[in-house]
């Protein structure tokens, strides 16, 4: 009988642990995004241009006054701009980098950064500058939400760009791969030991080795 | 039976309780891990099942931007909308933030039946559409409002509602750990090897004969001062039945009986008839107070596309969604708490000892999520990320 109770808890509990899934991404980011290169060959910054869903580009524009209905101008949209830039300090921007599997830090954004409409979704633009421009032979960047609340999406066309990178430095692009059921079971069972790195597996990754 | 044989049996038992309330604990941390993680780094999930249901999740939620813009063309998509609208309810919900947790270990700790939780589930889910509506309609076709202040009113809800978790749970705990501890106090007392067996014979014919209708009378009795589910009738019944027969025990027993009835809240008359859904409304709002952060996103977009009323439409199916799947899962704790029941009355003392034991943990893992949400530890859902 105990024994019965116990299974039927243990069933129980199962279920509840198992049905909870995380939150599911409520925001969609398609991006473009340039590494860019100081002339002595070192990585001095990223530059995001992030395109947000059709859903949340009208919620996030929604009571914001424009001129002309259903356009937002560059300097209407400067505000929002701000909010944006300023709350993604606190995910760390979603942008890990690694160099020569050492974490660099990030500065945040230049001042440079803006927003802008066009078919009714909003595209943020924004520099990362490295606090410290580094010269690695692997250098790993990493665009991911840890909780799944946004999904980034690399861009079909020319999602990464090297900008005045040394010739001898090769681009390789790996899209979040599509997981299997058994796959993603595995990755979830890793993450009850490792919380926090569910979103990794959905993580794009840009790699840039020079040789 | 000897004496120590019963007492193995009892520290068994109070084994078994301890390990139940690990079970809860181990759901509290499956579902949030909330502690020793930084608070961005939100819920990791277990099996491939969650990994399905996010994925069936993000796919109807997107369908649902397109299908709102087709709504504007198209008369026909609405009706598509609101299929989807309800099956992304329905996958949605196993996500957090729908209360399910806090439903499921509030109808545990208040031993509640299923319909009750068929009612709380729906309550709460449709309040939660309607929390949602009443920001959008208020604070962005009225007033006009940006989405920072949106997100800023949420917040201020979600606060709100997250401290009413933690009150719930502490008034439980209140009610719920005192009975425990009485109980706890009072055990040793209670068993003696023959009265043992005498209670499971007694117990099983109680049930079988519940028509009896002297007893029957006695049980509508009971079952007005106290509200109460069949289980404890029984237990009554029990004690009266075996009162005659060994008086010691029919003393002990009308003791655990009112343990019983005054757990469920210090005034009697609030267990009473529809008592009960007042005692519930606190978990209906604490729950359903904090909107979906994406019927939010939904109804702005419909707004923008001037078809709200099709967004309040789609909102409350979803809610309807939402609901079936609480429920599911609610009547499924209520299912676990129900044959545990069974089984205390089968084993008095110490089956007592562990129901109470469960019942108080559930209402210490209604604490905790409270305080996990209100810390920010367990983050359900965010609106203002970007």
């Amino acid at each position: 009988m105990i024994r019965a109770v116990r299974l039927g808890l243990l069933a129980l509990a199962g279920l509840l642990a198992a049905a909870p899934a995380s939150a599911h991404p409520h925001v969609w980011i398609t991006m473009n995004t340039e590494l860019i290169y100081a002339p002595d060959g070192s990585v001095t910054g990223i530059r995001h241009h992030w395109v947000f869903d059709d859903m949340y580009s009208a919620f996030a524009t929604q009571g914001l006054e424009s001129k002309e209905k259903g356009k937002f101008t560059r300097e209407e949209l400067a505000d929002l701009a701000k909010v944006n830039v300023e709350s993604l300090k606190e995910y760390d921007y979603f942008t890990v980098v690694t160099a020569d599997g050492v974490k660099s830090a990030l500065n945040p954004p230049a001042p440079d950064y803006w927003l802008d409409y066009k078919d009714e979704v909003l595209t943020l633009h924004f520099t990362l500058p490295f606090k410290a421009p580094v010269k690695p032979r692997e250098l790993k960047v990493e665009v991911y939400d840890p909780t799944f609340f946004i999904s980034f999406e690399l861009a079909k066309e020319t999602p990464v760009r090297l900008v005045n990178a040394p010739a001898q430095c090769k681009l390789d692009v790996q899209p979040p791969r599509k997981l299997s059921f058994w796959e993603e079971k595995k990755l979830a069972e890793e993450a009850t030991d490792n919380p926090g790195n569910w979103g990794a597996a959905f993580a794009n990754k840009i790699l840039v080795t020079c040789l | 039976m000897t004496g120590s044989a019963r007492r193995s049996d009892v520290a068994r038992c109070i084994l078994l309780a301890a390990g139940m309330l690990l079970v809860f604990a181990a759901v509290d941390t499956a579902l949030a891990q909330p502690f020793g993680m930084s608070r961005d780094a939100a819920p990791p999930e277990v099996g491939g099942l969650a990994g399905w249901i996010l994925a069936k999740q993000a796919q109807f939620y997107l369908m649902l931007s397109g299908t709102i813009r087709a709504a504007k063309s198209d008369g026909s998509a609405a009706y598509t909308l609101m299929g989807i609208s309800f099956i992304y309810g329905i996958f949605h919900a196993a996500g957090p933030g729908h209360g399910k947790a806090v439903i499921s270990s509030y109808m545990v700790a208040n031993d509640e039946t299923w319909r009750r939780g068929v009612a709380l589930s729906f309550a709460s889910a449709l309040l939660q559409a309607i929390t949602a509506i009443a920001i959008v309609g208020i604070a962005a076709v009225l007033l006009g409002a940006t989405a920072k202040a949106m997100g800023d009113t949420v917040k201020v809800i979600e606060t709100v509602s997250y401290g009413l978790i933690v009150l719930i749970g502490l008034r439980l705990l209140w009610v719920k750990g005192r009975a425990f501890l009485r109980l706890l106090r009072k055990e040793p007392e209670a068993h003696e090897p023959a009265h043992h067996h005498g209670h499971d014979h007694g117990h099983d014919h109680a049930h079988d004969h519940a028509h009896d209708h002297d007893h029957a009378h006695h049980h509508h009795d009971h079952g007005h001062d106290h509200g109460h589910s069949h289980d404890n009738h029984h237990d009554h019944a029990h004690g009266h039945s075996h009162g005659h027969a060994h008086h010691h025990h029919g003393h002990d027993h009308e003791d655990e009986a009112h343990a019983w009835g005054h757990a469920h809240g210090p005034e009697p008359q609030e267990l009473t008839g529809k008592h009960w859904f007042r005692r519930g409304l606190a978990a209906i709002i604490a729950v359903g107070l904090r909107p979906c952060s994406g019927a939010i996103i939904v109804l702005v977009f419909a707004l923008a596309q001037g078809l709200f009323w099709i967004g309040v439409a789609s909102t409350f199916m979803m809610g309807i969604g939402t609901a079936i799947t609480v429920t599911a899962i609610a009547t499924l704790a209520v299912a676990a708490r129900r044959f545990a029941g069974r089984i205390a009355n089968a084993k008095p003392g110490a089956g007592m000892l562990i129901l109470r034991g469960v019942e108080t943990g559930a209402a210490v893992l209604i604490i905790l999520f409270g305080v996990a949400l209100l810390t920010g530890y367990m983050v359900s859902e965010r609106l203002m990320g970007v």
